[in-house]
């Protein structure tokens, strides 16, 4: 068990290090825009499809769940708010996250991690250009852009799917969904599912770009860049959803009293 | 202008010590061939050279600079100065023939070193040329690495590695895996471009056919230190039998006129 | 003008539907997969030691992750629930049944599922896949020894029965997490908790967390070794064939959670 934590704390004090290398040469460097472009393009292209289908069966399923629950107090009117705002605010940036972490991590890891063991990385080096601002950078800034842009778009397809669902299956009439999101969901709700977003992306980006980088040993150590990402995301997603969940409650509840005075 | 060891330590933890207390001298125009048997260190020997790994103890001298006492920054222009070729041909798979041959080119220590940067035209002419000096048709220019043979892969790793205009160029293990043809035409290649290009040459390899060959002379690495270091009719004689299994089947197959280019007698006559 | 909106679609629906494609050829691995592995279960002998070999490698390999990651869930969701029950309904007597519930029919089978692939699944597609660049599997084969009884039968099992109980623990260990909060932060009495819990969950919902986490159990494997078996090439297959599994078992176990659950929905009402 100390081993487990041990190597855990490494591992995450590893990819801090690497984060800070990162962003100390993307501030200090003018950045490659059209690289980054294009890799923006790429990306989001790649996973378009994926984070859709996900999307729409995330919303899809917890309406039924919320429609079990809520059957039994009577309170189906509620549903539509209810779900889209757990969706927004919890369920949702978690489950497309992990999705994420799959198709756009690993990708990147495995594409690295593939450049790092058949020397190309070193290869970049000595011809006298800096890997990560060259092969890193671009990759990280257009993985966190992309990614924010994605899990949005997840979002508003989970609302589409659920409010599809409801009147499908659970007998709610998609008027009398959309009707009710305006009770629980405001802008708090969508801002609180962009800074979970833009958080994510940034583990999602940062931890590939790092396994990948320094990946070694052939295909079996590809293989393991690719797995550890994948693992070492999902593991720093659920982290940061408990503290940024915890993070966000604790300024609405300083945030309101001002807010209602303001307004 | 040269390239020094002195005495460099460097261990992989405290039970994998690679290299303990190298020295030696690269001479300026020579080709130097680095042989041993696998995992002995010739390679992180290499790596030293362009500050890719550091020694734990000891220095080395690039152009009279001490390189392990180089930031990242200074490193690069040390760097520019040597070409690294690698095992495998580590183009990069984006990026088309052309723009990987002139990726070295755009790099800012070569601009700067110029005190401009080149128009296209001209990194055109100077990629075209480095082409036909690999032997390379100018119609590969557009295409992707995936789509050429491996052999053409090595030839447009060569040919960026020269693109710059390095002075010391670096081979790691150049012609492991490869077919017996392939393997004359690298090892041809690696020495027309030394002569032509006049740059210091070293070799990491294991192939003491090729050494023979193409080396001015030949540096053995065992247990963590240089067990020889000689020229070539000198390698044939000695009497290290290391060396002397090294040797046993590349002296049977030499031709009668490369026997008395080394030195030796008739075949057979000595033993 | 009609014209270009069926160009539009035309568009919207290649870009859509072009990375899926990849996925699709790999279906028909899976079916053949499946088919053999189902005919293993009843053919002798069934090879124990590898089963339980692997079923020590999946499970406890993976118990740190999900007990931290689980910790983590647990420790959210009542903060969560409570926050809408909250703000939204003014009524917070309703935490503890939403809280259990969400936990047992969702939360406490998707956490686990889902890291269950990104570590145990991708890392046996990276080993099979590896297995099969270097030509061990072709070597498996000249030795006339079946490679799917051999590498993927007892994974199948081993995953089917470990997930299930690493499913079950992660219940535990959310439901744990959840009720300290409660109790800590929310003023909850521990058996008042428990009473209005039993209200909600029952015998039914342990069948349900079982039911969904054999099936991701089962899936999971066959998804992983097929993507394995079909890799080409050498570090870059790999690579490829690893991501390929994972984004293909995440998204068969966000759809097939949905499948279920609306299925349950209708028998359980």
């Amino acid at each position: 068990m100390t081993g487990a934590i041990s190597g855990f704390l490494h591992e995450l004090g590893g990819f801090i290090m690497f984060l800070h290398r990162v962003s100390t040469i993307a501030r200090r460097t003018k950045g490659n825009l059209r690289a980054i472009y294009g890799q923006i393009v790429y990306v989001s292209y790649r996973s378009l499809s994926t984070v859709l289908f996900a999307g729409l069966f995330v919303g899809a399923i917890l309406v039924i769940q919320f429609n079990s629950m809520l059957v039994q107090y009577d309170a189906q009117v509620l549903i539509g708010g209810l779900n889209t705002s757990a969706v927004v605010r919890e369920v949702g940036p978690l489950i497309i996250s992990f999705l994420l972490a799959g198709k756009i991590g690993a990708f990147t890891a495995a594409e690295l991690g593939t450049m790092r063991v058949t020397e190309q990385i070193d290869a970049v080096q000595c011809l006298g250009t800096d890997p990560l601002q060259y092969l890193v950078v671009p990759r990280f800034v257009a993985i966190v852009i992309s990614s924010v842009l994605l899990l949005m778009m997840g979002l508003v397809v989970s609302v589409v799917g659920a409010m599809i669902v409801a009147s499908a299956a659970c007998g709610v009439n998609p008027w009398e969904f959309m009707a009710s999101i305006p009770q629980f969901t405001d802008g708090w709700t969508v801002f609180c599912g962009f800074f979970k977003s833009l958080i994510y992306g940034h583990i999602v980006a940062g931890v590939a770009c790092y396994k990948g980088f320094t990946a070694s040993g052939g295909a079996r150590g590809v293989g393991k860049a690719v797995t550890q990402s994948a693992v070492y995301t999902n593991l720093y997603i659920v982290i940061a959803n408990y503290i940024i969940s915890d993070l966000l409650n604790a300024a609405y509840e300083v945030g309101k009293p001002v807010m209602e005075r303001l307004f | 202008m040269s390239i020094r060891f002195d005495e460099v330590h460097k261990s992989f933890g405290p039970k994998k010590r690679i290299l303990q207390g190298v020295s030696f001298e690269v001479k300026t125009g020579e080709i130097l061939f680095i042989l041993g048997r696998s995992g002995v260190g010739k390679s992180v020997t290499l790596k030293h050279i362009v500050g890719v790994l550091k020694p734990d103890r000891g220095a080395v001298w690039v152009d009279g600079q001490d390189v392990t006492k180089l930031d990242e920054l200074e490193m690069a222009d040390i760097r520019r100065k040597c070409g690294m070729v690698f095992q495998h041909p580590a183009l990069l798979d984006s990026l088309t023939v052309y723009e990987n041959v002139s990726f070295g080119l755009r790099t800012p220590q070569y601009t700067q070193s110029l005190q401009r940067p080149l128009t296209e035209a001209e990194i055109r002419k100077i990629v075209l040329e480095k082409l036909s000096l690999v032997q390379l048709p100018s119609k590969v220019l557009e295409r992707y690495p995936t789509e050429i043979s491996y052999g053409m892969q090595k030839r447009v790793s060569l040919a960026r590695t020269i693109a710059p205009g390095p002075d010391y160029l670096l081979f790691d293990e150049p012609t492991t895996g490869l077919d017996p043809i392939t393997t004359n035409a690298v090892n041809e290649l690696i020495f027309r471009l030394s002569r032509e290009l006049k740059v210091t040459s070293i070799v990491v390899s294991h192939d003491m056919n090729c050494a023979l060959k193409i080396a001015d002379r030949i540096l053995v690495l065992e247990g963590g230190n240089i067990l020889f270091l000689g020229d070539v009719q000198e390698t044939v004689r000695t009497k290290e039998p290391l060396i002397r299994e090294f040797l046993a089947e590349t002296l049977e197959l030499l031709t009668p006129e490369e026997r008395s280019r080394y030195g030796l007698g008739e075949k057979g006559a000595k033993k | 003008m009609r014209s270009w909106i069926l160009i539009l679609f035309h568009r919207l629906g290649v870009t859509v539907s072009a990375p899926m494609t990849e996925h699709l050829d790999a279906v028909g691995e899976m079916r053949f997969l499946s088919g053999c592995v189902w005919r293993c279960c009843f053919a002798r002998p069934w090879r124990w030691r590898e089963i339980i070999h692997a079923g020590a490698q999946i499970g406890v390999s993976s118990l740190p992750i999900i007990t931290l990651a689980t910790t983590f869930a647990g420790l959210v969701v009542t903060n969560e629930i409570a926050w809408h029950m909250d703000t939204a309904l003014n009524n917070t007597a309703m935490i503890p049944g939403f809280t259990a519930r969400f936990i047992m029919r969702e939360l406490g089978i998707a956490i686990p599922a889902l890291l269950v692939v990104a570590k145990v699944g991708a890392a046996m597609t990276a080993e099979v896949a590896t297995m099969k660049i270097t030509e061990q599997i072709d070597a498996l084969k000249l030795l006339r020894i079946d490679p799917v009884a051999y590498l993927v039968f007892p994974r199948w099992i081993a995953s089917i029965l470990s997930l299930i109980c690493l499913t079950l623990f992660a219940i535990a260990v959310t439901l744990f997490f959840a009720v300290t909060v409660a109790v800590s932060k929310y003023g909850f009495n521990v058996d008042e908790y428990l009473n209005n819990l039993r209200h909600f969950v029952g015998k039914d919902d342990v069948i349900y967390a079982v039911v969904k986490a054999g099936v991701f159990g089962s899936v999971i494997p066959i998804i992983s070794c097929a993507y394995g078996f079909r890799c080409k090439g050498g570090a870059e297959g790999v690579g490829l064939a690893t991501t390929n599994a994972v984004v293909a078992s995440t998204l068969a176990v966000i759809g097939l959670d949905f499948v279920i659950t609306y299925v349950f929905s209708i028998i359980m009402g």
